[in-house]
């Protein structure tokens, strides 16, 4: 097995005992990087030289016996959404032209002082503003989409060019990709992990997060970037935890919701085979299963645009009238549209959204966790628009793939997507484990038992 | 077009009210998107919020109820 291949734990274990330099490390994912980013587009930019420095300086401290923890040495890439001193932050967008970040955002401050090595800045949908970053192939067929907006860190993490990443989630943006990608993405709780120099795509919905290739690997990110920073208002001040997963795969006791409702609806009859095997799983390994109803379902979609358009077009206020020509089209017509949206509109979806939150907390005491399909469909072919579904409905293809995960934006609940395997066509399929606010290590441990019943992944290979 | 659908024209009433001038070309695909989105949000206009306050920002952590897992 090449070093690109390692997961994260496994990586960190071998450079604790010496078995693994973080230079060899770095030197097998740049290489990985050089052949497979020409197919691929995951990076906006790499920094290898930068790379390759940090990487000396890992090899250097953890020789002289100055080692800071599993994340010393590992190589990740970063959504060009999230500075990181010294380097731009395009956010894929031309409007970004002449961007330099003059300090790190809090989370690529937590990660460095983790000691982990940045490899470069990967693509997002422009401005995070979508759910196919047309610029970056899917891993595991480049005439596939990424899935969005995080697209070029899930593809990196999938494919081998990088040991995890870094994304945001304002309705999917996390684990649309990883699940299109066959990794796998965590949303934290909302506040847990501070946004402080994160680009903003919507204030109320945002959350930034690991993509990693296993739970375990996610959880070890978790911990290093959770933790209270004023500098975002609605940074929580929850303590420091470990929430690495231990080795345990019984979960006797524990409550899985399925839903009776919407998360089953229009979604592909191959995604529903393999959750509803996963979760029989979950079953086999002690966990009861127990139907909840989703609640105020038809009211989802309206309460994520009523908070995300308006958001988002306050936020562009001042470049959309500079700038407007260098916005893609896509995101330029939503932006002008945003403007026309009256405030009653807004204030109707934040009282909603207290509605649902209300419902879904009264729904999370029944349950521990609730699984679900991730996205309702696999990977669509790229400048597909629509998906037509079998009663001959017509839904577009990014409502369909923020369907099933904006419910975890709008109410703040974690939520983390996993693979359970793949389609016909070989195209991973994701389940998503939704939680009680704060209950991260809940899904960890839900996630991690699951995970250890399965094979171990290859890494994508796209052809 | 239905009675409460933007025409380009009054699209491009509403951006400039808003501080955002539209130009021509950008009126009929505006208008669009705009109707667009008034008919996804229109929906939330059959909820009964009685006193019900919004929620622009919180601290998921104080809030009940949730059991202890």
């Amino acid at each position: 097995m090449q070093p690109h291949e390692l997961s994260l734990t496994a990586a960190a274990d071998a450079i604790r005992a010496r078995q693994l330099s973080p230079v060899e490390l770095a030197d097998s994912v740049l290489e990985r990087i050089a052949q497979a980013e020409p197919r691929l587009r995951a990076y906006v930019t790499v920094t290898a030289e930068r790379t390759r420095t940090a990487a000396r300086a890992a090899e250097h401290d953890i020789a002289a016996g100055r080692y800071l923890g599993p994340l010393h040495g590992i190589p990740m890439g970063v959504k060009d959404l999230i500075d990181v001193a010294g380097t731009a932050t395009t956010a894929s967008s031309r409007v970004r032209g002449d961007h330099s970040a003059q300090t790190d955002s809090t989370v690529a401050a937590r990660l460095a002082e983790a000691g982990a090595v940045l490899l470069g800045k990967t693509h997002t949908h422009e401005f995070a503003y979508g759910l196919t970053t047309p610029q970056t192939h899917n891993a595991w067929d480049t005439g596939r989409v990424a899935g969005g907006s995080s697209g070029g860190s899930a593809v990196a993490v999938a494919a081998g060019m990088a040991t995890f990443a870094l994304g945001t989630d304002t309705g999917g943006s996390i684990r649309v990709p990883a699940a299109l990608n066959g990794v796998v993405g965590l949303k934290p709780t909302y506040g847990l992990v501070p946004r402080h120099g994160v680009t903003s795509l919507s204030w109320s919905l945002d959350h930034v997060g690991p993509i990693a290739r296993t739970v375990e690997d996610a959880a070890l990110v978790l911990a290093a970037l959770a933790g209270h920073d004023p500098r975002d208002p609605a940074s929580l001040t929850t303590p420091a935890t470990d929430y690495r997963p231990d080795a345990g795969t019984d979960l006797t006791g524990l409550r899985v919701g399925v839903p009776r409702t919407y998360y089953f609806d229009q979604v592909a009859p191959e995604v529903e085979a393999a959750v509803r095997r996963a979760i029989d799983q979950l079953q086999a390994l002690g966990a009861r299963l127990v139907e909840v109803e989703i609640p105020m379902t038809r009211y989802i979609q309206a309460t994520q645009w009523g908070l995300m358009v308006p958001e988002a077009t306050a936020y562009h206020e001042a470049t959309l009238r500079a700038v407007p020509e260098l916005y893609q089209g896509d995101v330029r017509v939503l932006l002008e549209a945003g403007e026309l949206m009256p405030a009653g509109d807004y204030l109707r979806a934040q009282r909603s959204r207290t509605l649902m939150r209300q419902e879904w907390a009264r729904m999370l005491t029944e349950v521990d966790v609730i699984a679900a399909p991730t996205v309702p469909a696999t990977a669509v072919t790229a400048g597909q628009e629509t998906i037509t579904w079998a009663d001959g409905t017509v839904e577009g293809v990014s409502d369909a793939y923020v369907r099933l995960s904006s419910p975890a934006n709008i109410t703040g609940v974690p939520s983390l997507s996993m693979p359970v395997g793949h389609d016909t066509a070989g195209l991973p399929i994701g389940m998503q484990l939704l939680g009680r606010p704060l209950q991260e290590s809940v899904l960890l441990r839900v996630g991690h038992a699951y995970e250890q019943t399965q094979p171990v992944h290859d890494l994508a290979h796209a052809t | 077009m239905s009675a409460v659908e933007l025409t380009p024209p009054e699209a491009a009433r509403w951006a400039a009210r808003a501080g955002l001038p539209l130009p021509a070309d950008r009126h009929a695909a505006v208008a669009a998107t705009a109707h667009h989105i008034h008919s996804v949000v229109a929906v939330l206009r059959e909820l009964d919020f009685g006193d019900t306050p919004p929620a622009p920002a919180y601290r998921a952590e104080q809030e009940k109820p949730y059991a202890a897992a």
